[in-house]
C-alpha cells in the first residue's frame, strides 16, 4: 500500500462526532471502533516517508514510517484500545474526547519526522491530556492540573527554544539522530524539553504530582503516552548521551526509593513509572544496538504492565473511594479478579521468568553488561529490587491481604473494566512466554535469549531473596499516612516564596508608592495636565487628529483580550506562539 | 469462588508453606553453585556462585532501612503539608 493514512486522524476527528451520538450504545461502538480502526491502519503500514509538506522553505513531515517509530504505534495503538474499553462506561464526552486528543497527538509526534511537527503535536498533548486530571473535579486536582500544565509550557519552551537555536545553526529542523560530539546549546536545550517528559530527574517531580490526581480511567492513558513519546524521541535523536546512561540509572533507583515509602497506590505506582522510564533512559544512554532494542521493548512492555497496574490501583479507589495503602486491606475476599490481575502487572513489572519484563528489561541490563558497566548494571538490578519490594510485595500485600479494613463492602468493577484488564493481563503473560512476538518489533535486528540458565538464576535468587526479606521486615515497611517531600516542593513552597515576598516586600511599596503617588504625583499631573490639555487643544489636535482614535481602539481590543477566562488565555497564548514562531521562521 | 478457597486453604496453612518456600531457597542457591562450575563471566561478580542470593538480600535490606529511615528524618510531612 503505497497510500498513506495518518492514524491520528481517526482520534481527532472520531472522538468530534461523539457529542453528537445520542445513543449510549452507539457512543461505545465509536469508542471502540476509534482505536481498532487505527490498529488496521497501523498493521497495513508500509516503511517510507509520507505526508512531507513544504511550509515556508521547511519541510514538514508527518509521516516518517520506520521500525522505531512502527514499535510505538504498535503499542500505542493496542493501548489506546484498551484504555477505550476500560473508560467506557465514563459518562462525560470531554473526557473521552481528551483521551483520543492526546493518543492522536502522542501517535502524531510518533511519526513526526521534523522537529515542528514534533513540537505542534509535543503541545497538543500537554493541553489535552491535562483535562484527564481536571476531570476528577476535586480542589487537590485542579491544582495539580495547573500544576502539570505549567511545568510542561516550561518543558514545551525549552523545546522551542532549544528548536529555534538548532535552525538558526543548520538551517533545517529535520530531526534526525544527533552525534554527542556535535551537541551544543541548541541540542541540548531540545534534550532538556524531552527530559521534562521522560520524568528525567531533577525534572520528574510534575508525574508523582499529577498522575494520582488524575481520572481513575485519566490515569490509565496518561501513564503510557506521556513518558513513551519522550523516550521514543530520545531514543531518535540522542542514543549514545552518555548523560542519559547515567541519569536513567539513577531515575531507575530514584523512582524505587520514593515508591517504598509512599502510600497512595497510584503514587507508588507513579514513582515506579520514573523507575522504569529510567531504564529506557539509561537504554538510549547506552547506545548500543542491543540497549536501543531493549528501550522500545521495555516501553512496549511496559506500557501494557503499568497500564494494568493502574487498572487495578483504579479499579480499587472506583470501587472503595479511597487509593491509600493506610485504609486498605483484605481487598482479597471482595476484589478477587483485580487483585489476580494487579498481581500479574506486578509480576510483570518486578521481571518474573514468563511475563513481559523479564524479556523485556533483561535487553537493558544484559546491554550495561556487555559494554562493561559493572556499577550501572549493579544499580539497576538494585532498583528491580525495589520494584518487586514496593509494587510486587508492599503494595499487594497491605491492598489486598493484612488487615481487612476494606472501609465498604468492595465488590468487582464494572465488567468493562474486568475485560480490559483481563486483556492486558494476557498479553503480558504472551509477550513473556513469546518473547519473539515483541523482538520481531525491534528497530536493530540483535540476538538476544532471555531465557538462559544464568538470567533465570540471576533473577530468580534476585527477587526470591527480596521476598524473603520483606517477610522478616513487613513490620517496618507498614505505610504512614504521610506524603513525602520531593523536587516539586520547589516549586509549590518556591511560588509560596514568592507570594510572601510579593506580601511583604513588594506589596507595602507598592502601597506607599501608591499614596506618594496620590498624594504628591497626582496633583502635579493634574498641574501638567492643564497645560498639556491647552497645549494639545491648540497644537496637537489640529496636527494628528486621528491618533487618539486609534489608542482607543487598541484600549478596546485588549479589553477584549482581558476576558480572565483560561481558555481564552491559553488559546491566545497558543495563537501568539503560532505567529512568533511563524515570523521567527521568516527572519531565519 | 475458587480463588478465595486457595488464598484461605493457604492462610491456614501458612507453616507448611513457609517450610516449602525454605526449600525451594535452598534449592535455588544450589542450583546456582551448579551452573557456576566451569562457568566464566565478565565481571567479578558473575563467578560468584550465589552472589545474587546475597545482593538481593542484603540490596532489599539496605533499601527498605534507608528509604524509611530518610523519610522519618525529613521527608515525610503531613498530609495537608501544601495546603
Amino acid at each position: 500500500m503505497d497510500r498513506w493514512l495518518h492514524p491520528s486522524v481517526f482520534y481527532f476527528i472520531g472522538s468530534l462526532l461523539l457529542p453528537f451520538i445520542k445513543s449510549e450504545k452507539a457512543k461505545k461502538f465509536l469508542l471502540l471502533l476509534i482505536p481498532s480502526l487505527s490498529i488496521i491502519d497501523v498493521a497495513l503500514m508500509q516503511e517510507g516517508v509520507y505526508g512531507a509538506f513544504n511550509f515556508l522553505n521547511i519541510n514538514l513531515i508527518f509521516g516518517r514510517v520506520d521500525k522505531l517509530s512502527l514499535v510505538f504505534a504498535w503499542v500505542f495503538v493496542i493501548m489506546a484500545f484498551l484504555g477505550a474499553l476500560y473508560a467506557l462506561h465514563v459518562k462525560e464526552d470531554g473526557h473521552h474526547i481528551a483521551a483520543n486528543f492526546y493518543i492522536g497527538s502522542s501517535l502524531g509526534a510518533i511519526f513526526g519526522g521534523d522537529y515542528l511537527t514534533v513540537f505542534i503535536f509535543w503541545e497538543i498533548m500537554a493541553f489535552s491530556s491535562v483535562f484527564l486530571v481536571w476531570y476528577r473535579k476535586e480542589q487537590k486536582s485542579i491544582d495539580a492540573g495547573y500544576r502539570y500544565l505549567l511545568v510542561h509550557v516550561f518543558g514545551g519552551l525549552l523545546f522551542l527554544a532549544g528548536m529555534m537555536l538548532y535552525y538558526y545553526k543548520t538551517g533545517n529542523l529535520a530531526f534526525e539522530r544527533i552525534l554527542p560530539t556535535n551537541a551544543g546549546v541548541a541540542e541540548y536545550l531540545i534534550l532538556a524539553g524531552f527530559s521534562l517528559n521522560a520524568a528525567v530527574i531533577p525534572l520528574h517531580a510534575w508525574l508523582p504530582d499529577a498522575y494520582p490526581e488524575a481520572t481513575v480511567e485519566g490515569a490509565v492513558f496518561m501513564c503510557a503516552f506521556t513518558t513513551k513519546t519522550a523516550v521514543y524521541v530520545l531514543a531518535r535523536g540522542f542514543p549514545g548521551f552518555e548523560v542519559l546512561a547515567i541519569l536513567g540509572t539513577a531515575m531507575t533507583v530514584y523512582g524505587v526509593f520514593y515508591a517504598v515509602i509512599e502510600n497512595d497506590m497510584r503514587r507508588v505506582l507513579a514513582y515506579h513509572i520514573i523507575s522504569q522510564v529510567g531504564y529506557m533512559v539509561a537504554g538510549v544512554g547506552i547506545g548500543t544496538e542491543l540497549s536501543v532494542n531493549g528501550a522500545c521493548a521495555h516501553a512496549f512492555a511496559h506500557i501494557l504492565y503499568k497500564a494494568l497496574l493502574f487498572m487495578g490501583a483504579g479499579a480499587v479507589l472506583y470501587m472503595t473511594g479511597t487509593a491509600k495503602l493506610t485504609k486498605l486491606g483484605g481487598l482479597y475476599k471482595y476484589m478477587p479478579l483485580t487483585m489476580i490481575f494487579y498481581i500479574v502487572g506486578a509480576i510483570s513489572i518486578s521481571g518474573f521468568p514468563l511475563f513481559s519484563g523479564f524479556v523485556s528489561k533483561s535487553m537493558i541490563v544484559a546491554a550495561a553488561h556487555e559494554e562493561g558497566r559493572l556499577i550501572l548494571m549493579l544499580l539497576m538490578n538494585l532498583a528491580g529490587i525495589g520494584t518487586f519490594l514496593s509494587v510486587g510485595l508492599k503494595v499487594t500485600y497491605f491492598a489486598f491481604f493484612s488487615k481487612d479494613k476494606a472501609p465498604i463492602k468492595a465488590s468487582e468493577p464494572p465488567k468493562n473494566m474486568l475485560w480490559s484488564m483481563g486483556l492486558t493481563s494476557a498479553l503480558c503473560f504472551i509477550i513473556g512466554i513469546y518473547p519473539d512476538s515483541l523482538y520481531v518489533l525491534l528497530p536493530y535486528n540483535v540476538e538476544y535469549h532471555p531465557y538462559t540458565l544464568s538470567h533465570l538464576s540471576e533473577m530468580l535468587q534476585i527477587l526470591s531473596f527480596t521476598g524473603l526479606i520483606f517477610f522478616l521486615l513487613v513490620k517496618k515497611l507498614a505505610p504512614e499516612e504521610k506524603i513525602n517531600l520531593d523536587m516539586d516542593y520547589v516549586y509549590r513552597k518556591g511560588g509560596r516564596a514568592f507570594m510572601f515576598v510579593d506580601d511583604m516586600v513588594i506589596s507595602p511599596i507598592d502601597t506607599w508608592w501608591g499614596n506618594l503617588y496620590n498624594t504628591v504625583g497626582l496633583k502635579l499631573l493634574f498641574l501638567k495636565a492643564r497645560f498639556a490639555s491647552l497645549f494639545d487643544r491648540v497644537v496637537i489636535d489640529g496636527i494628528v487628529d486621528g491618533t487618539a482614535f486609534s489608542v482607543r481602539m487598541v484600549g478596546f481590543l485588549v479589553r477584549k483580550l482581558q476576558t480572565g477566562r483560561v481558555q481564552a488565555y491559553i488559546g491566545l497564548a497558543v495563537f501568539i506562539l503560532v505567529i512568533v514562531i511563524w515570523i521567527a521562521l521568516r527572519m531565519g | 469462588m475458587n480463588v478465595l478457597k486457595y488464598i484461605e486453604a493457604l492462610k491456614n496453612n501458612l507453616n507448611t508453606l513457609k517450610k516449602v518456600l525454605i526449600v525451594y531457597l535452598i534449592i535455588l542457591v544450589i542450583y546456582d553453585i551448579l551452573i557456576h562450575i566451569g562457568a566464566h563471566g565478565h565481571f567479578f561478580v558473575d563467578n560468584i556462585p550465589g552472589f545474587w542470593t546475597i545482593f538481593g538480600g542484603i540490596g532489599c535490606f539496605i533499601l527498605i532501612k534507608v528509604a524509611k529511615g530518610i523519610a522519618h528524618a525529613f521527608l515525610s510531612k503531613d498530609e495537608d503539608f501544601y495546603g
